[in-house]
């Protein structure tokens, strides 16, 4: 079960959308993704979670990992739109100030 | 057993399924629905009850930490091959929910698990481990007693407000 993700290039930016549920058995889909991400060492990287409504553990990872990777290559990180369920999981996770939530 | 949800007496519900990843979704579901019973939250779109709506914060601690207590037995107690089933006996009431959780595989030790760093930053974020420290923050009361059967006992009450909207609704 693929997790519903749209990755946008552009010269100045890449924005990930990720909708659904990011978990334990679609992170694995996006963490490829995000693999091809880092590598292109993009200077600046948008994640639009506006369209996530469930997260686990193992889905906080991939992003965390997507953050440690962009971050390690100078580049910039803004998380957006996490509502609800993820935006609960952030918090507990104390996420939030690190990511600007 | 047998517990009260509102006027309504309403037997364990109890589920079996295989203890690998493939059936946590309807492990999630059903817990979901159990959710529902106590906290009275109703789905986003009654006409697609999937369960990625979660919004009702009782709702949204008692699956969060579920699908990590889930997870941990597939990949720890059955070591991601299968090869044994999870128990599932729920007990909705009126102000609670329990859910006892069994499995007959590797016993989990949970003083291997290291807590999260009490400041975070940059460097500090955590990429593993967190899935514990999830379900136990977001439960009233979770044990684990090693078997076989392995048993997670996780209880969650619903706070003074949810009890009272509950009960008006």
């Amino acid at each position: 079960m693929p997790t519903p993700f749209e990755v946008q290039r552009h010269p100045t930016e890449t924005r990930l959308a990720v909708r659904g549920s990011l978990d334990i058995n679609t992170a694995p889909s996006l963490a490829e993704e995000i693999d091809a991400i880092i590598a292109t060492r993009p200077p600046k990287v948008i994640v639009d979670l506006s369209g996530l409504d469930l997260i686990d553990s193992s889905g906080v990872a991939a992003l965390v990992k997507l953050y440690k990777g962009v971050r390690g290559a100078n580049g910039t990180v803004a998380i957006t739109g996490a509502r609800d369920q993820p935006l609960a999981i952030f918090k507990l996770l104390r996420m939030d100030k690190v990511f600007n939530l | 057993m047998r517990a009260i949800v509102g006027n309504t007496m309403v037997p364990t519900i109890r589920l079996t399924v295989p203890g690998t990843l493939r059936y946590r979704a309807i492990a999630v579901r059903v817990v979901g629905e159990a959710c529902r019973l106590v906290s009275s939250s109703t789905q986003r779109d009654p006409d697609d009850p999937v369960v990625h709506d979660v919004r009702d914060p009782f709702d949204t601690a008692v699956i969060s930490a579920f699908m990590e207590i889930f997870n941990n037995i597939a990949i720890h107690a059955y070591k991601r091959t299968g090869g044994g089933v999870i128990d599932l006996a729920i007990t909705p009431t009126e102000r609670e929910l329990v859910i006892e959780v069994r499995d007959h595989g590797h016993p989990f030790d949970l003083d291997d698990v290291t807590p999260l760093p009490n400041e975070l930053d940059e460097d500090s974020l955590p990429e593993g481990g967190m899935g514990i420290h999830i379900a136990k923050t977001m439960l009233d009361e979770m044990t684990y007693e090693p078997g076989p059967p392995n048993l997670w006992r996780l209880r969650k009450r619903l706070s003074a407000n949810q009890a009272a909207g509950a009960r008006r609704s």
